[in-house]
């Protein structure tokens, strides 16, 4: 994934093409510059895409935390009420 | 970088244009690398004399967008990272929802059998006071068998066992039997009959009778002739009404039934 966001988020060598057809007056600016239009494009579909950008590194640490203490608290419940045999016969 | 440029004012218009819309893409997604990019192309769009005279220089401009790109690559590698921790999340979160949808299920059980406890419990707490209740009233067995028998003794419960489809027997009076009785015989009586002392309950003749009984038949005393009248078929009426009766008839105060027909009370004195 990361080779993939290499060559998707990485707009060098279109910048120089478009600088180099600049330079060079060359009709094929406008050419350039819809590729490079493109290329971003592909690169913020690509963006959204990625998973696990939505909050920082910190919240996700927190948010694993949260679930694994949720995890043992739920999986206890469930042996207790499994394994409990005693009911309260006077209500 | 040295760039020199001399381009038309229409192609610096066209190439304006297509930046402009570019840049307004990437402001959603780089906003720092849209201002690098951005000045950049300017620069190289814009002749030197047109330039600003603030803008910036070109090569720092190509610095700035290589730093940028950098940028771009560690945030990749920390984008990374946190893909994989995203992983752990989806992960421990299908356990989670694997473990509501289990306590989901159990307390549904759980609620059910409490349910059927209670309706069990219930129904059996009201047998239990219908037991106690029975306890504390007990009746003898030989009473219930004595009562059954009075009330299937007028075959008013179930038909006799010999009754067929025909037979004229009927679990009510029928018409015949009314008229043999004492009320059929009434309207025979001639009007010059002496009233008879009556007979109250348990065979006494009663005290409103003396009185009635020095008149003669007159329809002002009726209720008086209604109290003769009974005693007069009683003998005679009865013993076509009991031709189907079963079982022996027994003493009427031990049942308790109210009876206005005074011509059991005649049968239970002829017993």
């Amino acid at each position: 994934m990361a080779d993939a966001g290499e060559n998707e988020l990485s707009f060098l060598s279109q910048i120089t093409d478009v600088l180099k057809s600049i330079d060079k007056e060359s009709p094929d600016v406008n050419q350039k510059m819809k590729e490079l239009k493109i290329k971003l494009e592909k690169a913020r579909e690509f963006v959204d895409k990625m998973p696990g950008i939505q909050c920082s590194k910190t919240e996700q640490l927190k948010q694993i935390d949260i679930l694994r203490n949720q995890l043992t608290y739920k999986t206890e419940l469930l042996e207790k009420y499994k394994k409990s045999d005693q009911f309260d016969l006077n209500h | 970088m040295t760039i020199q440029i001399s381009s038309q004012n229409e192609f610096n218009s066209y190439v304006s244009t297509h930046l402009f819309f570019l840049f307004s893409n990437l402001t959603e997604i780089f906003p720092s690398n849209v201002i690098s990019f951005r000045e950049l192309f300017e620069v190289a769009a814009t002749p030197k004399s047109q330039q600003k005279p603030d803008a910036m220089d070109s090569i720092t401009l190509v610095e700035l967008v290589t730093m940028k790109d950098k940028e771009i690559k560690e945030t990749l590698k920390l984008a990374a990272e946190q893909a994989e921790i995203q992983k752990t999340i989806d992960e421990l979160r299908t356990e989670v929802d694997k473990r509501d949808a289990e306590i989901k299920h159990l307390q549904k059980n759980l609620k059910e059998a409490e349910t059927i406890l209670s309706t069990a419990i219930y129904q059996a707490k009201q047998k239990l006071t219908a037991i106690n209740q029975a306890n504390n009233r007990k009746i003898s067995s030989e009473e219930l068998i004595k009562f059954a028998h009075r009330i299937s003794a007028s075959n008013a419960v179930a038909s006799p066992p010999t009754w067929m489809p025909g037979d004229p027997r009927r679990p009510y009076p029928t018409d015949f039997e009314m008229r043999l009785g004492f009320l059929g015989k009434v309207g025979d009586l001639p009007l010059n009959t002496p009233v008879l002392q009556s007979q109250g309950s348990y065979g006494e003749p009663m005290s409103s009778n003396r009185n009635t009984a020095q008149t003669e038949g007159t329809p002002t005393s009726s209720s008086a002739g209604w109290h003769s009248e009974l005693g007069l078929g009683a003998s005679g009426g009865n013993s076509q009404i009991l031709a189907d009766f079963k079982g022996p008839k027994t003493e009427s105060e031990d049942v308790g039934f109210m009876s206005s027909d005074s011509s059991s009370s005649s049968l239970s004195s002829d017993e």
